[in-house]
């Protein structure tokens, strides 16, 4: 059983992760749904218009799952678990602000 | 994807969506504590509950509500998107970037919930149970609220 401390590192470095890709706009993968096609870098207009919400999604696995995965148990041991709140809540509020620009 | 399986999917995603926030918002409350006052109340009865065994369901329903949608989304962005485009619906249109947001979030968010509410429970995480478990159920209460609002405006059917 995967131990507390490792799902919470899993969480907090992916929904961070998250918040930098689609900040940064790093999707590990491109889906284009005209041509149903997915992509590792961005096509030309032939192509339709791109979808990167899964690719941010991708990014954002990929970094809590590395990050749980190399982090030793003596540190994950010692993540304050309020953190797993925290975290969140201040990524809620990245995502109002970045979409404030719609309101 | 083809309509019927779009309307299909849409409908399953839409009663999965229901039974989360029926979850959710029983967890949520239950785990504010019981107030033990002796009577019986509707109230009482709601919160006398094992916030704990909702746990499981509410990740379940959680990971099925997000795939499914995950599924209708490219649907949404060829067929929904450019109605609000067109009527220049901004927030709107808004409201649903967030609603991918907040999903994605609650998403990432699951195992440390899961981790909290592992039994047995522990003393030391109640707040950050309680804390999760609001954040949880304020994002289901947002999606389910703007999903419902934008299919309103234009369903995935033609």
């Amino acid at each position: 059983m995967i131990e507390r401390g490792r799902l919470l590192l899993f969480s907090l470095a992916a929904s961070v992760g998250y918040t930098l890709a689609y900040y940064f706009n790093w999707p590990l993968v491109i889906y284009y749904p005209v041509v149903k096609e997915l992509h590792l870098v961005r096509q030309g207009p032939a192509d339709g218009f791109p979808i990167f919400y899964y690719g941010w999604l991708a990014t954002a696995v990929v970094i809590g799952a590395a990050a749980a995965w190399m982090t030793p148990r003596r540190w994950t041991h010692r993540l304050p678990f309020d953190l797993g709140w925290i975290v969140p809540i201040v990524m809620l509020i990245a995502a109002l602000t970045y979409e404030k620009r719609w309101f | 994807m083809g309509d019927s399986l779009t309307t299909a999917l849409l409908i399953l995603h839409s009663l999965l969506a229901v039974a989360l926030l029926g979850a959710i918002t029983h967890q949520a409350i239950a785990v504010r504590g019981r107030t033990d006052t002796g009577k019986k109340t509707f109230g009482s009865r709601y919160r006398a509950v094992d916030a704990a065994a909702y746990a499981g369901a509410i990740v379940v329903l959680f990971v099925a509500a997000s795939l499914i949608g995950a599924s209708l989304y490219p649907s949404y962005r060829m067929i929904v998107r450019p109605v609000l485009e067109l009527n220049d619906l901004r927030v709107a249109n808004g409201s649903f970037e967030l609603k991918e947001h907040f999903a994605a979030i609650g998403l990432l968010m699951l195992p440390a919930y899961w981790a909290a509410w592992r039994k047995p429970l522990a003393a030391e995480h109640a707040t950050a149970r309680m804390s999760l478990t609001w954040i949880l159920a304020a994002i289901v209460w947002w999606n389910f609220l703007i999903g419902d609002v934008l299919n309103n405006i234009k369903g995935l059917a033609h």
